[in-house]
């Protein structure tokens, strides 16, 4: 065990709080759709790594895409907005195949559906853009700046604001606005919500575009901290399930806190007890959380509906 | 009854007659991997098909047989039919412990927790290099021997595999038509159901989790010992959705489904060479599609087309989906 050093130990923890941001993003992502259709959809890691290969195809110097190759280099708002416009259409397509059709047919056929897509657009991303990792220019720096004797990252700081203003969106749109009461409506009792009128088909695909919005966010974010591969979404959506299910599965606050604390206790045990195993232990905490406490730090008891 | 039983042995009987007739020994390497994916595919159905309940590590119990397998034969110097036995029991005694945690919650838990269990195990396989001697892969692995015979070729290797597939189908097949089959199938129906008519269906889901575990370690032990080297690439997540992709494919659950798709996808690649860099997409859109029209695979559709046929009425078009759709 090394020195204890109280700078160092802030700066693990203004990354892990970045990262786990991330993961609080997806992990809601995850918690709105099984509120809205009670599955949990598999395929919220090409929530984000998807938006990632668009955003870096329209904002780098040069991209091959189908052994072409593409210069757009646009500026890097347009960009963002660009990739959100599509990805709202990604997120309108992706219910209207992957669950609409399966949407009076159990969970488990959805959640088939959704492996399959998730598949399917991994797959489709290395045929379009090759194995080759690219590189998401930041909007912020990631090299680390000094603010006293701490060197932090303005990308990591970047990533905490945006995520706090984010969930103080989603606050305001659940807790004051009409479409926020009924997509909370609709996760309640489905049944109950179209009884009094809401249309419960546009709340469910609301809900979709929302977490696929949320996933881009997300993988626009974190894409410059690492590279955007295929595989960049798979696991931190897998860390994001597990968070959300240390926070108590379906619970809002539960998706965030448990979110950053995978994220912090991550960093800390990847740079004090193991760099080899640093992906493992968000597993480990979601095992040990399952056997001890299994509805979640702020679960209610884990109860299926009849 | 009778004349399925009939039929059940010409087919064994021209199954085990391959070897004699086919020389390749592309093909019949092909053959050996159907069959060992076979065993992994009726294991997952008995989780999956007849219990209800999702997993998506059986490539990690895949791969803890074979290593377990490779380690016994290889570093302690054991003969493989011990060495064999262990494997099964090793990846059954990791299910039960993976399990038991996991299964007291509700599928979706399951399926996502089997996930961090097999990104988890195939770390440790990278990782724990005295042991798996790491990305470098376990070389040196030795054939199964009887007497004087040692089972090194493909084409006696054949009869190994051949000989597990039919005891695990038969094991699977005794499971589904007693007592524990309609315990799982009550509890893949609807769980509060069940429960409310005294099956512990937790004990019943661990149960079914520690078959679809032992199957595959028997299976990636059969694999160790004939491809005699083994690497952790082979046992990813990727590897999970393929065989999720073909039990889904043949029927989830139905035994003969499990084995026609295992053996229908291992040859598919082959057959659509020019698809060879994309097939896995393929796979996932396949998967879509099939949920959508096909919700029992191929033998739910091969049943539905020949209830039709009995009936005498031709079958017009997209009813047998329909017919599907109603059926599920």
């Amino acid at each position: 065990m090394m020195h204890f050093d109280p700078v160092a130990n802030l700066q693990l923890l203004v990354s892990g709080l970045a990262i786990g941001s991330i993961y609080a993003l997806v992990a809601l992502g995850f918690v709105l759709i099984y509120n809205a259709v009670g599955v949990v959809n598999f395929a919220q890691g090409e929530f984000v790594m998807f938006p990632a290969y668009i955003a870096a195809t329209f904002a780098l110097p040069a991209v091959a895409v189908f052994g072409g190759v593409v210069h757009w280099q646009l500026p890097l708002i347009a960009v963002y907005l660009l990739v959100i416009v599509l990805m709202v259409g990604f997120g309108l397509l992706f219910n209207r195949i992957a669950y609409y059709p399966l949407r009076d047919r159990g969970w488990l056929p959805v959640v088939i559906s959704t492996i399959g897509v998730s598949i399917f657009l991994r797959n489709l991303v290395q045929l379009t853009w090759g194995s080759q990792p690219l590189v998401l220019p930041p909007l912020f720096p990631v090299d680390t700046i000094a603010v006293g004797a701490l060197h932090i990252r303005p990308q990591d700081l970047a990533i905490i604001g945006v995520t706090a203003l984010l969930i103080a969106f989603q606050y305001v749109l659940f807790e004051r606005t009409t479409l926020g009461k009924q997509m909370r409506a609709t996760a309640q009792d489905r049944t109950t919500a179209r009884l009094i009128g809401i249309r419960v088909g546009r709340i469910v695909a609301i809900t979709f575009v929302y977490s696929a919005l949320l996933g881009t966010v997300s993988g626009l974010l974190v894409a410059p901290l690492f590279t955007v591969t295929k595989e960049m979404g798979a696991l931190i959506a897998l860390k994001a399930f597990a968070a959300s299910i240390v926070g108590g599965f379906g619970s809002i606050p539960g998706a965030i806190i448990g979110g950053l604390t995978i994220g912090v206790i991550e960093t800390f045990g990847g740079f004090y007890v193991s760099s080899a195993y640093v992906d493992a232990i968000a597993f480990v905490i979601l095992i040990g959380v399952l056997l001890v406490r299994p509805s979640g730090l702020f679960g209610e008891r884990v109860a299926e509906k009849a | 009854m009778n004349r399925r039983v009939l039929a059940l042995i010409v087919l064994i009987v021209a199954v085990a007659l391959i070897p004699a007739v086919v020389h390749s020994d592309y093909i019949l390497t092909l053959c050996v991997t159907a069959g060992i994916y076979a065993i992994v595919v009726m294991g997952l159905g008995i989780l999956l098909g007849f219990t209800g309940q999702m997993s998506l590590a059986q490539a990690a119990f895949f791969g803890i047989g074979a290593y377990t397998s490779g380690w016994l034969t290889t570093h302690l110097g054991w003969p493989v039919w011990p060495a064999m036995a262990c494997a099964m029991a090793m990846s059954a005694l990791v299910a039960l412990a993976v399990g038991y945690p996991c299964l007291r919650l509700s599928g979706h838990y399951l399926a996502l927790a089997t996930i961090g269990f097999g990104i988890i195990a195939q770390l440790v396989l990278i990782n724990w290099k005295d042991v798996t001697n790491g990305s470098d892969g376990m070389t040196g692995i030795p054939a199964p021997v009887i007497g004087p015979w040692t089972f090194e070729h493909y084409n006696s290797y054949f009869y190994i595999v051949l000989v597990a597939v039919l005891a695990c189908a038969y094991v699977a097949w005794r499971i589904k038509t007693t007592r524990v089959g309609r315990a799982l199938e009550a509890i893949r129906e609807n769980e509060i159901a069940a429960r409310a008519t005294g099956i512990d269906a937790t004990r019943y889901k661990i149960i079914a989790f520690v078959f679809a575990g032992a199957y595959a370690g028997l299976a990636g032990s059969l694999l160790a010992h004939t491809t005699k080297f083994l690497s952790p690439d082979s046992y990813s997540f990727d590897q999970s959705v393929v065989f999720l992709v073909m039990l889904i494919v043949g029927g989830s659950s139905s035994i003969g489904g499990a084995i026609l798709g295992a053996v229908l996808l291992e040859f598919l690649p082959e057959v659509l060479r020019p698809l060879k860099s994309s097939y896995i997409m393929v796979y996932g859109a396949a998967v879509v599609v099939m949920i959508i029209f096909m919700p029992r695979g191929l033998v739910g559709l091969f049943e539905s087309l020949r209830a039709r046929w009995r009936r005498g009425a031709p079958p017009p078009l997209g009813a047998a989906a329909a017919a599907e759709a109603e059926a599920a």
